[in-house]
C-alpha cells in the first residue's frame, strides 16, 4: 500500500489538491483512500470518510511518538483490511511532520498483512500569502519544506511573478535538494503532474537503518 | 550502598546526594488499564476515577516504578471546554472538533466547572492512586499547559496564524485557559500528590523561537505565574516535553522544575542526547527522564529493549559522573508508554528490571 502525504499549511490549498488528486487517481483506475486531518473542510464524501473513522489528528510536535503513532497506523491498517486500497492519501495538519508520519505509517506493517511504500512527499507552499507565512509561521513552515521531496508552488493563476519567485527562492534555501513544480489547485494546473508522481515516483522510508548506526556510535558499538 | 526505597531514591535524586541506582519511570499510563480486571478500554478508564486509579496502583505492583504520574491523555482540558473528543474503544481520546472559527470565538471561552467532566475524573482519580501510593513512590498529577489547552480547542494551526494575525484574540483566549489551569492546580494542591508534571508541548524550536514562546507561554502570565501557584500550593513542578527540539534554556534554567522528561530523536538535528543535556548543564539542578523510543514499547523485543536500557544507563552514569553528578537522571521513555493494545507488557518491566541492574550508581 502506498502512502502519499499532501503538506501544507492552512489555507495552502491543500484540500482542493487533495480531492482533485483523488479524482484524477480513481480516473485512472487507481483504488483510493483518503486520510485527512479535517473532515469538515472536505464536501465530498465526508459521510463515508465520517462512517469509517477515517480521520487523523492533529499530530504536533514528538507527539507521533506515542499515542498518535498508534491511531494514525491503526486507522492504516483498518483502511488495508476494509478496502485494499493501492494509495492512501494523507492530508495532514500543517503543525505535522512528515518523518514522523512515516514512521508510523510503517508501522501499520505489524497491525496488517502489508508493506508500505512511500509516495514522494508534496508540501504545498502558498505563494499568495508567502509573506504572510513567512512573518508568522516561518518554523512551522520551513520544517514542511525540508521534509518534501517535491514542493509545489500553489496558487500560480493569482499569485504575482515576484511572489512566485520569492516562494521558490524560499524553497531552494530551505531544501536545495526539493524538486520545484507549479500548481493551482482550483484550476487543475499541475494536478496530474502531481498524480504522475504519486504513481510513479517512490520516497525512501523512514531509515530505521540510519538510526540504529547513529545510536550504535553515540555507544560507541 | 543498601537498597533504598522509591521515596529515598527520588529524593537522593532530586537534592544530587549519593543513591543506590538510577531511579526509572517508563511513563505507563493509560497502558496500565490492561492490567485492571483482566483489561478494561480506554473509554472505560478514562472515565471513572476509581478505574483511572487503579490502573496505577496495579501498574505499580506489576512493575515497581520509582514514581506514578497520571496523565490522562491531551483532550481533557477542550473536551470540557466544549471541543468535540473522539473516544474510540481502545485508542486515545482526541479532539476531532475545534470551537475557533472566527478570531471572535476566543473570547467566548469560559472557564468549565472542574467539577464535572473529566476533569473531574481525572482529580478524583488522581487523588485515589495518590492516596494508596504516596507513602511507597513520589506522585504527581499531570496537567496540560495554556498554550497546549488552546491548541487542542482551536486547532493549532489556527492557533499559530492567529497569534500573529489576531495576537489580542489568542492572549484573550490564553487568559482563559490560565484562569481553568489555576482551578486545575489548586484541585491537583488537594488530591496529595507530590508534584504536578506539566505539558508545555509548544516550548519547541520547531514551531516557535524564545520570542514567541515567552510572549504566549513562557511569562509570568502563563507558565511562569503558573508554575509558582504548583510550588505555593505544595507540589513539586515537573515538565514533560516530547518535543524534538525543546526550548531547554527557557523549561529548565528559567522555570528550574525539579523534573524534566524529555524525548530524543537521533535523526532530527540539534535533537539533544542525554548526554548532551548532562554535559550543558542542564541536570545540575534538575533531574533529567527519558530518552528511551516510545515505540520500543511495541515493536520492540524484550532483548532489544533491555539492551537500549542497558546503553542508556551506560551512557547516562558516564555523563553524570563526569559532571560530578549523582543520581540526576531517571531512565524513562521519551513520551507516554503507548497506551495501544499491541504494547508490550513485558518490555516494561524490562526497563525496569534493567535499571534495577545496570543503573547502579558505582563512582
Amino acid at each position: 500500500m502506498k502512502v502519499s502525504q499532501i503538506a501544507g499549511f492552512l489555507g495552502s490549498g491543500k484540500t482542493t489538491a487533495v480531492m482533485k488528486i483523488v479524482d484524477e487517481l480513481m480516473k485512472r483506475g487507481r483504488r483510493m483512500a483518503i486520510v485527512v486531518n479535517d473532515v469538515g473542510e472536505i464536501n465530498v464524501d465526508a459521510k463515508f470518510i465520517e462512517s469509517h473513522g477515517l480521520k487523523a489528528k492533529e499530530i504536533a510536535g514528538g507527539c507521533i511518538c506515542c499515542q498518535i503513532a498508534g491511531t494514525f497506523s491503526e486507522t492504516l491498517a483498518k483502511l488495508h483490511d476494509a478496502y485494499d486500497p493501492e494509495i492512501v492519501i494523507v492530508e495532514p495538519s500543517g503543525v505535522a511532520i512528515p518523518w514522523g508520519l512515516k514512521r508510523a505509517a510503517e508501522y501499520s506493517e505489524a497491525k496488517a498483512d502489508m508493506v508500505i511504500e512511500h509516495a514522494p512527499v508534496i508540501t504545498l507552499v502558498d505563494a499568495t500569502r508567502i509573506d504572510l507565512l513567512v512573518k508568522a509561521v516561518k518554523r512551522l513552515v520551513e520544517t514542511q519544506i525540508r521534509e518534501a521531496d517535491v514542493c509545489f508552488v500553489n496558487k500560480v493563476d493569482t499569485a504575482s511573478a515576484a511572489d512566485i519567485a520569492k516562494t521558490e527562492q524560499l524553497i531552494k534555501e530551505i531544501n536545495p535538494k526539493a524538486e520545484i513544480s507549479h500548481m493551482s489547485s482550483e484550476s487543475g494546473h499541475g494536478i496530474k503532474y502531481a498524480c504522475d508522481l504519486i504513481e510513479k515516483k517512490i520516497s525512501p522510508r523512514y531509515d530505521e537503518a540510519v538510526e540504529e548506526e547513529l545510536l550504535k556510535k553515540q555507544y560507541k558499538g | 550502598m543498601a537498597e533504598m526505597t522509591h521515596i529515598e531514591r527520588v529524593m537522593a535524586a532530586l537534592t544530587n546526594a549519593p543513591a543506590d541506582r538510577l531511579t526509572t519511570y517508563p511513563i505507563a499510563c493509560g497502558v496500565n488499564r490492561k492490567l485492571v480486571n483482566g483489561g478494561i478500554t480506554y473509554r472505560e478508564w478514562c472515565h471513572d476515577p476509581k478505574l483511572f486509579a487503579q490502573a496505577f496502583i496495579e501498574g505499580q505492583k506489576a512493575f515497581d516504578y520509582d514514581f506514578a504520574i497520571g496523565l490522562m491523555d491531551l483532550s481533557v482540558m477542550a473536551g470540557d471546554l466544549g471541543a468535540g473528543v473522539r473516544m474510540d474503544e481502545q485508542n486515545t481520546p482526541f479532539v476531532d472538533r475545534h470551537i475557533v472559527n472566527s478570531p471572535e470565538d476566543y473570547e467566548k471561552f469560559e472557564v468549565p466547572d472542574i467539577k464535572k467532566g473529566r476533569s473531574a475524573v481525572l482529580l478524583e482519580g488522581t487523588k485515589l492512586y495518590a492516596d494508596k501510593l504516596k507513602t511507597e513512590v513520589i506522585t504527581a498529577g499531570f496537567l496540560e499547559g495554556p498554550l497546549l489547552a488552546l491548541s487542542q480547542s482551536a486547532g493549532a494551526e489556527r492557533m499559530f496564524m492567529d497569534m500573529f494575525t489576531n495576537p489580542s484574540a489568542v492572549h484573550k483566549a490564553l487568559e482563559t485557559m490560565t484562569a481553568y489551569d489555576v482551578e486545575m492546580v489548586k484541585g491537583f494542591g488537594k488530591t496529595g500528590v507530590a508534584g504536578l508534571c506539566w505539558d508545555y508541548l509548544w516550548a519547541n524550536y520547531s514551531c516557535l523561537g524564545d520570542d514567541q514562546y515567552e510572549e504566549f507561554e513562557g511569562c509570568k502570565k502563563y507558565a511562569v505565574g503558573l508554575n509558582e501557584l504548583t510550588t505555593k500550593e505544595g507540589m513539586a513542578v515537573a515538565i514533560h516535553s516530547c518535543a524534538d527540539l525543546p526550548h531547554l534554556d527557557t523549561q529548565i534554567f528559567k522555570f528550574k522544575p525539579a523534573i524534566y522528561s524529555m524525548a530524543y530523536y537521533p535523526l532530527i538535528p540539534g535533537s539533544p542526547s542525554a548526554t548532551e543535556v548532562i554535559e550543558k548543564g542542564y541536570a545540575d539542578n534538575c533531574l533529567i527522564g527519558g530518552q528511551i523510543d516510545p515505540q520500543l514499547f511495541i515493536r520492540g523485543s524484550v532483548e532489544k529493549i533491555t539492551q537500549v536500557t542497558k546503553d542508556l544507563c551506560q551512557e547516562v552514569k558516564t555523563a553524570l559522573c563526569k559532571k560530578g553528578l549523582q543520581g540526576k537522571y531517571c531512565i524513562a521513555s521519551g513520551c507516554e508508554v503507548p497506551p495501544d493494545v499491541h504494547t508490550k507488557m513485558e518490555n516494561i518491566k524490562a526497563v525496569v528490571d534493567t535499571t534495577k541492574q545496570y543503573g547502579k550508581i558505582d563512582w
